[in-house]
């Protein structure tokens, strides 16, 4: 049986008007059914517009090739109506900011709902509400039945974010996408996002892949990571060895760059070194 | 006069962290409090509701030390800040700044405490004008002074942007033309211009990607290092704060609920709220690290030609 996602020599390139650009470069990777992946890199690495091509969204002046198959189906090759089903029903996403992603002219359980019914045509509205009312209890947001016929100004970040959270598990689906999805929350509240993405992934067996500036977080989900610099994956391994044995120069000089909590380091290293050593243009 | 120079010859060498208790702190704040009303209350009539941003904070900072205040959205860190910087007023309370109180200075004396305390944001890129060149924004506080720039603009500008690690060349470019690290070492050498003594930093390196950051936060122990000013270090990340900070004040919902010396309160909070902070902060493992650091080691001590090691471990300059 094949793996749930493959992705395969993946190139993004942007037409601009200084010619095209390549903001992923040959990327592949395979995710198990029920597996996580952390795909970790600095801003402007092509983590997010890798996410973006999976779920068949990328902006019109991206083209792309390489192939994107979803539990054996080539999505690259599938027509925009086709993908359009698949997404948000075999594959949700979540983003940073979930107030930009939810209407702020309907409850939320008007939003879970629609997107619910989208994919499930037939379904009555009772039988939505409740599926609403149901993810959001998976998401541990109390008094569900009542919060459902809220509007989104009335949860704090983290509760949108689990607002976000259920919808996206409304349809059970097999892959759920989260894009730097702690990074605008508290760390106290990131805590427990991160716990429950866990706990989700556990219970229902969705595969995740976790986007992520953020290397200490990644460590916490993912079974494996990708590093990413300038659109390409310089290292990917299981996330034990690459904490623990990183082999390449850029994935030691991020590591080595990250503060620490307990402990103070004499002189943080930026990476501006290694581009000197390396003779890439920075951009510092 | 060039007063960079001076500065940092009479304190070069001097250690950063100013642990022995000097009599008289440089910035003394006594029962800060700060009420907002609440849209959409209070009327002709009635008065209007208030919360309480601020809630009775007092704190001092030491010449040559950092205090980092930390708390997460809402904990009130920012506002006093401002307040500290006499941004934004305070409702009531008391701020004396090495030994007079300016509180509510007006005049020459808000101008003399405003070369006293500069302050460096969040996002570089809003607190930089970007009609004007780095020129006109280095020298702008001197301007607004009314002081003569030392040694003219250029080569004044040039002296500050080589102390920042930003290249002298592009002193006439405009903000957009940087990177994100750059335009913050641009806002840092606006602030040293004046030669502060205090210099507040409002989430300044939380918008910077993780290899940046470490750069501007070396870059930032250095300059406290070699002028021997103090930084008030307002942040979310605890982490980043370990690595600057020599006094820690934790705030949530408008108060102190603790403070102390860095290493007692990661090491040995007190407070509940500090215990549920630290642990939250996400860790890559203790075992994962201490392995990363012993093959570091070994690489160190046995340099093959497999593993090219970066030439330069110091704080690079940026290109």
């Amino acid at each position: 049986m094949s793996a749930l996602l493959e992705v395969e020599d993946l190139t993004i390139t942007f037409r601009t008007a200084q010619g095209p650009v390549d903001v992923v470069d040959r990327l592949s990777f395979t995710l198990e059914r029920g597996a996580s992946l952390g795909i970790v890199g600095e801003s402007g690495s092509g983590k997010s517009m890798t996410s973006l091509a999976v779920m068949g969204l990328l902006p019109p002046t991206a083209s792309l090739t390489g192939r994107v198959s979803l539990d054996g189906a080539e999505l690259t090759a599938l027509p925009e109506s086709k993908v359009r089903r698949l997404r948000g029903d075999r594959m949700a996403m979540i983003f940073q900011d979930p107030l930009s992603s939810l209407n702020p002219y309907y409850t939320v359980g008007m939003q879970i709902e629609e997107a619910y019914r989208a994919h499930r045509p037939g379904v009555t509205r009772r039988q939505a509400r409740k599926v609403a009312v149901e993810s959001m209890e998976r998401v541990h947001i109390a008094d569900a039945a009542r919060r459902v016929d809220h509007y989104p100004h009335q949860f704090s970040g983290g509760m949108r974010q689990r607002v976000m959270i259920a919808m996206a598990l409304s349809t059970e689906p097999d892959l759920l996408i989260a894009d730097e999805p702690t990074t605008a929350l508290d760390v106290t509240v990131q805590a427990q996002i991160l716990d429950l993405l866990q706990e989700v992934r556990r219970e229902t067996g969705t595969a995740l892949i976790l986007i992520s500036h953020d290397l200490a977080v990644v460590s916490e989900i993912a079974e494996d990571v990708v590093v990413m610099r300038h659109g390409v994956a310089v290292e990917q391994a299981p996330a034990e060895r690459l904490f623990s044995d990183p082999r390449h120069p850029y994935t030691r000089a991020l590591l080595d760059a990250v503060p620490r909590i307990d402990d103070e380091i004499g002189e943080l290293r930026g990476i501006d070194s290694l581009d000197s050593a390396a003779g890439v243009g920075g951009k510092a | 006069m060039s007063t960079m120079s001076t500065l940092s010859t009479a304190t070069a060498g001097a250690p950063a962290a100013a642990t022995t208790p000097s009599a008289e702190p440089l910035l003394h704040a006594t029962d800060l409090v700060k009420e907002f009303a609440v849209p959409g209350t209070g009327g002709l009539l009635g008065r209007a509701d208030t919360f309480r941003a601020v809630d009775g904070v007092s704190l001092e900072v030491r010449a040559r030390e950092t205090l980092a205040l930390v708390g997460e959205s809402g904990s009130g860190k920012s506002t006093t800040a401002r307040i500290v910087a006499r941004l934004m007023d305070a409702t009531s309370g008391e701020i004396v700044f090495d030994g007079e109180p300016v509180t509510h200075a007006k005049g020459e004396r808000l101008r003399r405490f405003r070369s006293d305390v500069q302050v460096v944001f969040q996002d570089p890129y809003s607190s930089l004008n970007p009609r004007h060149t780095v020129e006109r924004i280095v020298t702008a506080p001197l301007v607004y002074q009314g002081r003569k720039v030392p040694g003219g603009t250029t080569a004044f500008t040039q002296q500050l942007m080589e102390r920042v690690g930003l290249d002298p060349d592009h002193h006439r470019r405009y903000p957009s033309q940087f990177s994100g690290g750059q335009a913050q070492r641009i806002g840092i050498a606006r602030a040293l211009a004046v030669s502060p003594r205090l210099v507040v930093c409002d989430e300044a390196v939380s918008a910077l990607d993780v290899s940046v950051q470490a750069q501007i936060i070396n870059l930032l122990r250095r300059l406290q290092r070699e002028e021997g000013f103090s930084y008030l270090f307002i942040a979310h990340d605890l982490a980043v704060v370990r690595q600057i900070a020599d006094r820690v004040a934790v705030m949530s919902k408008g108060r102190i609920v603790e403070q102390g010396e860095r290493d007692a309160v990661f090491d040995a909070p007190q407070h509940e709220y500090t215990r549920t902070l630290l642990s939250a902060v996400p860790r890559i493992r203790p075992e994962w690290e201490r392995a990363r650091r012993e093959a570091a080691a070994a690489r160190a001590a046995n340099p093959g030609p497999a593993n090219p090691e970066p030439a330069n471990p110091e704080e690079g300059t940026t290109a």
